[in-house]
């Protein structure tokens, strides 16, 4: 039996308000779609299934259906170990696509999570790169600032800036400019299994509040059972690490720099704060004090720590709901006794809100994705087909689409897509949404700068590294990270 | 009175320390080596669920052929996928062989039977692309490519592999033509064969092993090569099985039993041509590593 922790909503709703007003403070909002400052999981049930969207005839405004062109095209794709309802939607869009727009002749190529970044790096400096890309939310500034993209914003495409959230559309923006468009929208939560908890002598049903409590029923899992009790990873150029170590980070009051803020300038080195000092000391006193986490926790990335839970191995992890429907596609996909115990791993399965610091302070990625035009002296053959390259970014970025290319993992990019009919069907059958769409409004956008990958896939897990290794002590990782921050940024 | 009966204690055997250390040695060894196949074996045949199974299960209660169908049925997009990413490896690899063999063997033959000015320069120059790590190379030959348009061609990797399977494969023949006297060559001269007659008729029947042992070293090496066919493709419908095998690694998730399945299928080639060709292997290493 699965349960939903959704609890204090009082506490929760006042510190919703304060980060909400984060969240949409950049800009002078005309009129959202949705009204942020009512967000609950009741309000997005509310709203669920209160629109009608036609993609093809709005999109039709933008680049005519029957429009000649050829467009190439990357982006991060899902795979066989995606879930098959991911899958399916994803093989859904550009059937619809093509058969949407006949003429447009669409070479795509879908690229791995961590593959993306470099492979499009390299493309670019043989002037080889795709006419559009869907990259990641840390890659925008980074390509924009080099000159790589054309501006883009979405009223370019036939919606209004105002349809996505205003922390996304941050991470598209440099110096002034938008320079693409959020496709999804992401924040995790902490998932734990309640039987794991029940055997450590832990209520099943209560995820530790805090993340000092994460540290101690860690321990009290590992004491009790013998298994890794929370699902560090710490994985250097990998994505998933500072996914999970930032919420941690932020937590405990610290940052790279004021990102936390309401209003960000990103003026002051905070990584090596008390703050920050706590939140990897927790890391250190997990791994090293402790030796709660898995041994292999350096190397580790999500995908090491879902074998690990699957097997009850692991009691603790931070993740997408879409946990949830690997899940159940694998107790699909098991014969025999397998079957059997597979459906137990689901019934134990538990999605709570992410731990918050000591100070009440929660908080988590606001990941996602974007979707950008390239400039035709990058692009293979040194033209874009800008129409072309419209029609698929208005697809992909409209309600519709947003929403069903973000169902099982994560949220539409384009605020209108909480309005479809498809969003409600979703909250009946995807369980734990609720949970990840609470933490939509406590997200909190990686630093809007082009050192952002650099500083988020290789400083900050450096810095746990050489706190977890030995190589350095907590406060010198945590200096020699500032350090290297500082440099990165030419001196602050 | 009989004689005395001398009574032999049984000579006790002595152990042969250094022989059962390397007997041990190689029972490690082989462990070492094979426990991994076997593994990724076992692996392909279990369901996604019990993949992930703790402790594991050394042989699936239900073992399923379910991977295996997937990836060979042409009918899926997993299946459509895998089969021209392996086809696409054969091409790659077979070329680069059938060149790196072409060009090698003549190279290699002067560069035993000739004297030439800078013969040692040039000779110890074919090494130099070796002695640097490949990935120094990459974004410079990225660049040559995308300036020859061979971006997104087998071209570019057929050249890329050759670039270092060639000094490889010159330097392996030409210690094997050393080996091959020369006065063989030299009595088809007198004869009336031509050098090239003696060459193809005297010398080339005698290399076999050697060409074959240099066909297999290209063939790995173009077969199992992942960073330029990552960096130089970035079409579906060209990859190679190295970076094909990538789609069983998604962003959270990892499908072990599809990738273990690909993995052993992969390795199934390069396997059979080992096995077949296994005894020619050997012989080119040690006929070209003494002098007769």
């Amino acid at each position: 039996m699965t349960t939903f922790i959704l609890r204090g909503a009082a506490v929760r709703g006042a510190a919703i308000a304060v980060l909400t007003a984060s969240l949409t403070a950049t800009t002078a909002l005309a009129e959202p779609p949705v009204d942020l400052s009512k967000w609950s999981p009741d309000y997005v049930r509310s709203i669920a299934g209160t629109e009608e969207f036609d993609t093809a005839a709005e999109c039709g405004k933008v680049t005519p259906l029957d429009y000649k062109g050829r467009l190439t095209f990357w982006y991060q794709g899902v795979f066989e170990g995606d879930p098959d309802l991911l899958r399916q939607y994803y093989k859904d869009f550009f059937e619809t696509f093509r058969k949407t727009y006949p003429n447009i002749q669409l070479e795509e190529q879908a690229l791995t999570y961590n593959d993306l970044l470099d492979k499009f790096r390299t493309a670019l400096l043989g002037n080889a790169a795709p006419m559009a890309v869907r990259l990641q939310i840390l890659g925008g500034t980074e390509f924009a600032s080099k000159g790589y993209l054309e501006p883009l914003k979405p009223e370019d495409v036939g919606w209004s800036t105002e349809d996505f959230w205003p922390g996304a559309m941050k991470a598209v923006t440099w110096d002034g400019v938008t320079y693409g468009i959020p496709t999804n929208n992401e924040t995790m939560a902490l998932i734990w299994n309640a039987d794991i908890f029940k055997r450590a002598g832990l209520d099943p049903d209560s995820p530790p509040a805090t993340w000092d409590d994460v540290v101690a029923y860690s321990k009290q899992i590992h004491d009790k059972l013998g298994i890794a009790g929370y699902g560090l990873v710490a994985r250097k150029n990998a994505g998933n690490t500072p996914y999970r170590f930032m919420p941690q980070l932020w937590g405990y009051g610290g940052g790279v720099f004021d990102e936390a803020d309401a209003s960000p300038n990103y003026g002051e080195v905070r990584l090596n704060s008390e703050a920050s000092k706590r939140a990897l000391q927790a890391s250190y006193d997990m791994y090293v004090r402790d030796k709660s986490v898995p041994t292999s926790a350096l190397t580790n990335q999500q995908a090491d720590n879902q074998p690990l839970f699957v097997a009850g191995q692991l009691g603790m992890m931070i993740s997408h709901p879409s946990d949830y429907n690997v899940m159940l596609d694998l107790q699909k996909k098991a014969t025999g006794a397998d079957k059997e115990k597979a459906q137990t791993v689901i019934d134990n399965m538990r999605y709570g809100l992410i731990p918050t610091g000591p100070d009440g302070k929660r908080a988590v990625v606001f990941g996602g994705s974007n979707i950008h035009i390239l400039k035709p002296e990058y692009v293979e053959g040194g033209k874009v087909d800008e129409p072309a390259a419209k029609a698929i970014i208005c697809f992909w970025t409209s309600p519709e689409w947003s929403l069903k290319m973000a169902y099982a993992g994560s949220n539409p990019g384009n605020l209108n897509g909480f309005k479809t009919k498809w969003m409600k069907e979703r909250l009946d059958n995807i369980k734990f949404l609720d949970v990840t769409t609470s933490m939509l409004p406590y997200g909190i956008p990686f630093p809007a700068l082009p050192q952002a990958p650099e500083i988020m896939n290789i400083i900050v897990p450096d810095m746990l590294q050489n706190a977890l290794t030995g190589a350095m002590t907590v406060d010198q990782a945590a200096d020699d990270a500032a350090e290297k921050v500082k440099e990165l940024m030419g001196g602050l | 009175m009989s004689a005395p009966t001398v009574v032999h204690a049984p000579r006790r055997r002595r152990i042969d320390g250094w022989r059962w250390a390397s007997r041990f040695f190689l029972v490690f060894m082989l462990i070492y080596t094979a426990v991994p196949m076997a593994w990724m074996m076992v692996t392909s045949i279990k369901s996604g669920f019990a993949a992930m199974a703790f402790p594991p299960e050394w042989w699936p209660s239900e073992p399923t052929l379910a991977s295996y169908r997937n990836l060979l049925d042409p009918q899926n997009s997993v299946g459509r996928d895998f089969l021209r990413f392996f086809w696409n490896s054969l091409y790659v690899s077979t070329l680069t062989t059938i060149l790196a063999v072409l060009v090698a063997v003549p190279a290699a033959y002067a560069f035993s039977r000739f004297r030439f000015p800078g013969r040692q320069f040039l000779f110890f120059s074919v090494l130099l692309r070796n002695m640097f790590p490949a990935v120094i190379f990459l974004v410079p030959l990225f660049i040559l490519m995308r300036f020859l348009g061979l971006v997104n061609t087998h071209g570019s990797l057929v050249l890329t592999y050759l670039t270092f399977g060639l000094p490889l494969a010159i330097w392996l023949l030409k210690g094997f033509y050393d080996n091959i006297p020369i006065q063989l060559e030299q009595a088809a001269r007198i004869d009336g064969a031509t050098r090239f007659q003696a060459f193809v008729l005297i010398v080339m029947p005698l290399s076999v092993p050697g060409i074959i042992a240099t066909a297999i070293y290209s063939f790995i090496g173009a077969w199992n090569e992942y960073i330029y066919a990552y960096t130089f493709l970035s079409k579906n419908e060209q990859l190679t099985l190295p970076v094909g095998v990538q789609r069983f690694f998604s962003e959270n998730t990892t499908d072990f039993p599809g990738l273990m399945a690909a993995s052993f299928m992969m390795s199934v080639p390069v396997v059979v041509l080992f096995l077949i060709l296994q005894k020619y292997f050997v012989r080119a290493l040690t006929e070209g590593a003494v002098k007769h």
